[in-house]
This record gives C-alpha cells, sequence and structure tokens, in this order.
C-alpha cells in the first residue's frame, strides 16, 4: 500500500516540475492572446468595413439625389417649353383658333360668380428634407467607444455614491 | 560537439537579432525623418478633400405659374489624360459632334496647360462645357460602342479616358420674352439686370463647403443645401407677350427706332406687362455685346431717362389744382407767345388759342398754358410738388439698373428762370417712363402715389411670402386726383383721341418731345408718348408707351395714342375687365 502511495506521489511530483508542461502553458497563453487579437482585428475589420460600404452608399445615393433632382429639373423645364407662349399660340393657330377680337366678346352677369384671384403657389408648408444625422458607431473608433464606455460607467457610480 | 553546436547557434541568433534590430532602428529612423515628415504633409492633404455644394438657383414664375425661368442640365466634356489612349479619336468625335476645330482640341490634348503656380500639366483637360443633353448621350454612345469594340478585341478604348460631368445651368424656356424685365445669368452664376440681378442673392442661395474625408469608410453628413429662393413676378405672360407684339408692330407701322410699354395697376404698382426693345434671346446671352452698346439700353423704360414731352402737363395741372392756383373752370387768354426769362415760350403749332378754360390747357396741349401756370405757382411751389412726384428721384421699383432722371431746381447751376416754363410743359426735364407712372399713379389712385413692383411673392422652404403694396406718399389730395382724373377723360373725348377704347372711359395725355441735341432742340425728330387709365371711376390699368423718333408722324397723337389703344384693348380682354356698362350693372344690388 505504502509502494502505491510512493508511486503516486511521484507521478504527481514529476508532473508537477515536468519543462514541457511550463512551455504548454507559455504557448496556451501566447495563442490566447493571440486569438483575443484576432476576435477584435476581426471585429474591427467587420465594423469598418460596414461603415466604408455605407459610406459608399450614402455617396451612390448623393449622386442619384442629384440626377433625380436635374431630370426633375428639365422636364419642367420641357413642359415649360411645349407649353410657351410661341409654342401654344402655334399650336392654337393650327387648330384653327384665331385671336379673339374685342367686338366679338360677350360678357354675361353671372350671379355669385367671383373672378379668379392671382394663384396661391404654396399654401401648405412642405417638410423640410434633412440628412439624417449618424449615429455614433459610423464615426466612432473602438479606443473612443471604449473611453465613452468607461467615462459612462464612471459617471453612473458617482451618481449612485451622491444618492 | 554539443557546445559547438550552442556556439553556432549563438552566432546565428545574434546576426538575425542584429538584423531584427537594425531593421526596426531603420523604420523609427524612417519614421522620424524630415523625409517623412514632408510625405506626412502631404498625405494629409490628401484625406479630406472640399467639395462645394452649390445650390440650384431659384426658378422665376409669372403671376399665374409659368415658368419664366428655370435650370437645365448640361454637361462638361473632359478627358483624362492619364487614361487617353488616343488623343485624336477623341478630338476628332468630340470635333464632329460639337462643331469645334479639330486642331484646337488636339493641341488641347497634346500641349495641356500648366497647374497654377507649378510646371506640371494638368491631368483632365475640360474640351467643352455647356453641352446639351442631347450633344453629351450622343458622345456617351459612341464611347460606349468604343469601349465595347475594344472589350471585344482586347484593346484598350480609343476613347478612353473621355467624361462627362453634369452641372445645371440657367434656361429661359419663353427665349426673349420679357428679356428687359428678366435679365440673364452669366456662366459664373451671376445676374445681371432686371429681376436676375436684383434679386441675385435670393435667387442664388448660399453655397456649402464641405471637408470630406477620401476615405469611404469616414462617411460624413452630406449638408442639405437649400435651393435658391424661387419668386413669383406681377407679370402676366400672356399679356407681355401681347405688349411685346403690338410694340414690335408699332415700331414697323411708325418707322420708330426704338420703343417702351409698360403696362401697371395703379392702385398696387403690380407690373402686368413691360416690354422695350430691342430684346435678346436669354437663352444666347453671349449675344449681349452685339445687340447693346451700353447698359442704360437694356431696360428702356427704367434706365433711360428723356425729356417726356407734354405728357408730363398732367403733374404741372396736378399742382396748380392742387395748390389752388387753378380750378377746372379758371380761363386763360392765349395769345401764342409769352416770354420768360428773355426767351420766348410758343404753343406745339405756333399758334393762339384763345380764351381756354383748365381742361381746354390740357386738350390742346398748350405748352404756354402750363408755363403760365408754373409761374403763377412759384419756383418753390412748382418744385416742391414735382419732388412729391418723385422726378429726379429713383422710383425704387425692384429692377436692377434703374436711373433717376434730372430735375434742376432754382440754385443748381444749370438752372435758369426758363427753366420753370419749360419745365412745365416737359422740356429741360429727364425723366424715366417708369416715374412719370408712378407719379400719374396718384392722379389714379385718389392722390396716393404706389412704388411700381415687379415681385408679387416669394417661395423658401415650401413656405410664400408676398408681397404688400409700397405707398410713395400723397402729393396731392384725393379730390384733386377725381377732379384732374375727369378733366383728363373729357380732353380726350372732346379731342376724339386714337387713345379712346370702345366701352371704357379713358384718361390720358400724349407727349411730343423734341429731342434735344449739343446744339440745341432738332425740330425733325421726336419723341412720341402717350400716359393713359382706365376705366376712370376705378382704374385697373395704367399704360405708357414711348415710341423713339417715328419716322410716319412725329405727333405723339398719331403715334403713342394708337398704340395705347391697342394695348388697352388686350389688356381689358387677358385682365378680364368687362366693360364700364357691364360693370355698372354688376355694380348695381
Amino acid at each position: 500500500m505504502q509502494n502505491v502511495n510512493y508511486t503516486v506521489d511521484n507521478f504527481v511530483h514529476a508532473y508537477k516540475q515536468a519543462p514541457w508542461r511550463l512551455q504548454l502553458q507559455w504557448i496556451g497563453a501566447f495563442l490566447l492572446g493571440m486569438f483575443g487579437f484576432a476576435l477584435v482585428a476581426a471585429l474591427y475589420l467587420d465594423i469598418t468595413s460596414q461603415a466604408g460600404i455605407a459610406g459608399r452608399n450614402i455617396q451612390d445615393m448623393t449622386a442619384e439625389l442629384t440626377v433625380i433632382q436635374h431630370t426633375n429639373a428639365d422636364l419642367q423645364n420641357k413642359v415649360a417649353e411645349t407649353t410657351s407662349t410661341n409654342a401654344m399660340e402655334q399650336r392654337a393657330l393650327a387648330l384653327g383658333y384665331q385671336p379673339v377680337e374685342p367686338n366679338q366678346m360677350e360678357y354675361i352677369i353671372v350671379a355669385g360668380y367671383a373672378a379668379p384671384k392671382p394663384a396661391i403657389f404654396a399654401a401648405v408648408p412642405m417638410l423640410k428634407p434633412a440628412a439624417p444625422s449618424q449615429p455614433p458607431e459610423y464615426t466612432q473608433s473602438l479606443i473612443e467607444w471604449l473611453d465613452q464606455r468607461l467615462r459612462t460607467a464612471s459617471t453612473t457610480s458617482m451618481m449612485g455614491v451622491a444618492q | 560537439m554539443r557546445q559547438e553546436y550552442a556556439w553556432r547557434s549563438l552566432v546565428l541568433a545574434g546576426i538575425l537579432g542584429f538584423v531584427g534590430v537594425s531593421i526596426i532602428l531603420q523604420i523609427i529612423r524612417i519614421q522620424n525623418s524630415t523625409e517623412a515628415a514632408t510625405f506626412r504633409k502631404q498625405t494629409a492633404s490628401y484625406i479630406n478633400v472640399t467639395e462645394t455644394y452649390y445650390p440650384d438657383r431659384g426658378e422665376i414664375y409669372d403671376r399665374n405659374g409659368h415658368l419664366l425661368a428655370g435650370n437645365k442640365t448640361v454637361y462638361e466634356v473632359s478627358v483624362d489624360l492619364n487614361n487617353a489612349n488616343d488623343k485624336h479619336a477623341i478630338a476628332l468625335t468630340v470635333s464632329v459632334q460639337l462643331g469645334l476645330n479639330l486642331d484646337d482640341l488636339y493641341n488641347e490634348m497634346v500641349n495641356p496647360p500648366l497647374i497654377e503656380g507649378t510646371n506640371m500639366p494638368v491631368q483632365t483637360v475640360v474640351l467643352a462645357d455647356n453641352v446639351s443633353s442631347d450633344q453629351a448621350a450622343a458622345l456617351e454612345q459612341y464611347k460606349s460602342a468604343a469601349d465595347s469594340q475594344a472589350s471585344a478585341t482586347g484593346t484598350k478604348s480609343s476613347l478612353a479616358g473621355l467624361g462627362f460631368w453634369a452641372h445645371p445651368q440657367r434656361s429661359y424656356p419663353e427665349g426673349a420674352l420679357a428679356s428687359n424685365l428678366l435679365g440673364f445669368v452669366n456662366l459664373a452664376r451671376r445676374g445681371y439686370f432686371g429681376v436676375e440681378e436684383k434679386y441675385n442673392g435670393l435667387l442664388a442661395g448660399n453655397m456649402v463647403q464641405v471637408s470630406v474625408p477620401t476615405d469611404p469608410s469616414k462617411a460624413v453628413d452630406i449638408p442639405h443645401v437649400p435651393n435658391g429662393t424661387t419668386l413669383v413676378l406681377t407679370i402676366n405672360r400672356d399679356l407681355q407677350a401681347a405688349t411685346e407684339q403690338i410694340l414690335d408692330e408699332s415700331l414697323t407701322k411708325y418707322g420708330a427706332q426704338h420703343g417702351t410699354i409698360v403696362v401697371m395697376d395703379p392702385h398696387t404698382g403690380e407690373i402686368f406687362a413691360l416690354a422695350s426693345s430691342p430684346r435678346m434671346d436669354l437663352n444666347q446671352n453671349l449675344s449681349y455685346g452685339q445687340i447693346y452698346h451700353n447698359a442704360s439700353e437694356y431696360d428702356r423704360a427704367i434706365s433711360m431717362p428723356y425729356e417726356p414731352g407734354s405728357v408730363i402737363k398732367i403733374l404741372t395741372m396736378a399742382a396748380a389744382l392742387d395748390s389752388g392756383t387753378v380750378t377746372p373752370s379758371s380761363t386763360y387768354l392765349d395769345t401764342g407767345e409769352i416770354i420768360v426769362g428773355g426767351w420766348p415760350i410758343h404753343n406745339w403749332d405756333n399758334q393762339a388759342w384763345g380764351l381756354q378754360d383748365m381742361t381746354g390747357c390740357l386738350q390742346h396741349s398748350l405748352n404756354i398754358c402750363l408755363a403760365t401756370l408754373a409761374g403763377k405757382m412759384g419756383a418753390q411751389t412748382y418744385y416742391g410738388y414735382m419732388n412729391r412726384f418723385g422726378l429726379g428721384h429713383l422710383t425704387g421699383i425692384d429692377l436692377a439698373g434703374e436711373a433717376a432722371g434730372r430735375l434742376k431746381i432754382p440754385g443748381d447751376g444749370d438752372w435758369y428762370p426758363v427753366d420753370l416754363a419749360t419745365n412745365a410743359f416737359g422740356q429741360g426735364v429727364s425723366v424715366t417712363p417708369i416715374q412719370l407712372m408712378m407719379a400719374a399713379s396718384s392722379i389714379a389712385n385718389d392722390g396716393r402715389m404706389v412704388t411700381p413692383h415687379v415681385l408679387y411673392a416669394m417661395l423658401r422652404d415650401g413656405r410664400q411670402y408676398n408681397v404688400s403694396t409700397q405707398y410713395a406718399g400723397s402729393p396731392i389730395t384725393a379730390n384733386t386726383a377725381h377732379t384732374l382724373n375727369q378733366m383728363l377723360a373729357v380732353s380726350l373725348e372732346n379731342e376724339s383721341s386714337n387713345a379712346l377704347v370702345p366701352g371704357y372711359r379713358i384718361a390720358g395725355k400724349t407727349g411730343t418731345a423734341q429731342i434735344p441735341t449739343q446744339f440745341g432742340y432738332d425740330s425733325t425728330v421726336t419723341n412720341a408718348s402717350f400716359i393713359g387709365w382706365g376705366p376712370v371711376d376705378n382704374p385697373k390699368f395704367m399704360i405708357y408707351v414711348w415710341l423713339e423718333k417715328p419716322s410716319t408722324s412725329i405727333w405723339g397723337s398719331e403715334t403713342a395714342a394708337p398704340t395705347f389703344a391697342q394695348v388697352a384693348q388686350k389688356t381689358v380682354l387677358m385682365l378680364n375687365i368687362p366693360p364700364d356698362d357691364i360693370r355698372n350693372q354688376i355694380a348695381k344690388p
């Protein structure tokens, strides 16, 4: 029985003193560090790429908005050219209309008729278009985010003490 | 043996360690060198680019919502010299499509200009600007075809490097319509003349400059750049077109060199139409220099003072009535000549008209009668009234380039006693048509003078801001205004004037003024004018006609007066003003 105990003690002692065990610990710690670093790097890369894609999308949409605005202006211009006084006069003459002479006018009194008033162009205020504000996630670095969290945490704890 | 290996390993490790440390030291040295600082500085300049966002220029509409000035897309055609594969092919394509000189285009690419302040050539050369959408689309089609062909054969496209940049340009869909009033915008986005210059600040809006990081991961807020303010004018587009047509016809019919017609609401000062000659197609504003010799010719109604002649007699009579110098029934014996300050004054026909009342003085446009009235009033009273009527002052109309004219007064070095007499019938005093309209508005508007204006409303951020009527004083009483209104209407009716409009009672006055030269007045050429308004009981329009040097007849009564009648007939049709008898029926309960 005593021999058996001696053998186990020796094994434990040998294990504790095995040189490869220390190396294993170092390797494990190194790998853990590497894993942590890779994790942070991957997260950073992911966030950066997302921000990059969002930035590109914003640029694309801005360009698209400009094109749409230009197209609208072009169409409005085309409508105005099509309905210009010259164009309308030519079209009216082509359709057989003639300019009215004063002696051809006949005025009829219509009870309750109100003469048209000058045009009202913008009776209802439109909503102001505004660029959406960016959440801080799009502009904040990881260090800034960490700093902000730490500051928030310390402020909260101080408030807790004050209460 | 093991010790020998250990020694070798140590030497190898030492060498590798030395190399490693050397590399690190070198990195640190390079990082902190002066060259590195220079490179860092250069890099910093590329981290951000300053982008300028220009707001679209505000549009201009007439009072009924017809677009008079808008924006359209045009293109800048440029070539990136780093990517340009076949400069000759690019020059040839652009030359054929845009009608530009082939050699000029090719030389521009072969000998590009230098970047300002350096000896380095620019990388991008602008071949043409303000290219229309259609032309740019045709060029783009050529480029796409060349690119497709090149990718099929595995070569570089012959039109590689050719690029297009869209940007807005001012556009005037009505061409030359209301050009004297609207003005135009040059390529540097600045407004010249008329509304475009007067309201340039509002129309252009405010540009915004933003520093944008070139790194797409650093997205920044794109600033909201509000467009320029949209303006709505008091102009009625159709009446404007009709007025311009009548002016052009009158210039031809009466052989006049130039002319101006203005239609205004005498109650509010709103300008319904302003036609002047010559006009220019606002889309071709580079032709300005060929059409006009100086800026005052652009809009004669506001910028070119002239001696108006007898139309000013309505102001002299207004002053005489209002000051109590005469009443409508006061009589005057016209002997055909008076001497003032040593100078003889005659009537327009050098005849004596005998006994006349004040309506007769206006009806026959008697110079001597009006000169005598001015003399009776005295210089202080007469010029006091003329000053209150706004002669010699700007009216404040919201158009660029207004001129004040000249009213000499006692005390001025070039004023003589005879000026009091001649000023009374429109000689020796220079005014613009718009000044006389403002002054006459007091007669048509119960003694109150209105400031003429062309802005009806402003539209900004979806809100409409209407412009209210501005009064410029009350030079005469309402009673004087009513009395003179009737006198002017009666004088036209008694004369069977060419200015009369069937169905409508009109008040007005002709003017025929000799043109001053270096050697005195030239009796062979005149300025023919007419100012009138109606309906007399409730004036809805006031019209001023000025024809310069008519050749078929020198008289305003035979040239300007019938032109007035034509414009008045169009005005009542287009503004829906029924004849007097119909209006009276409507007014009855």
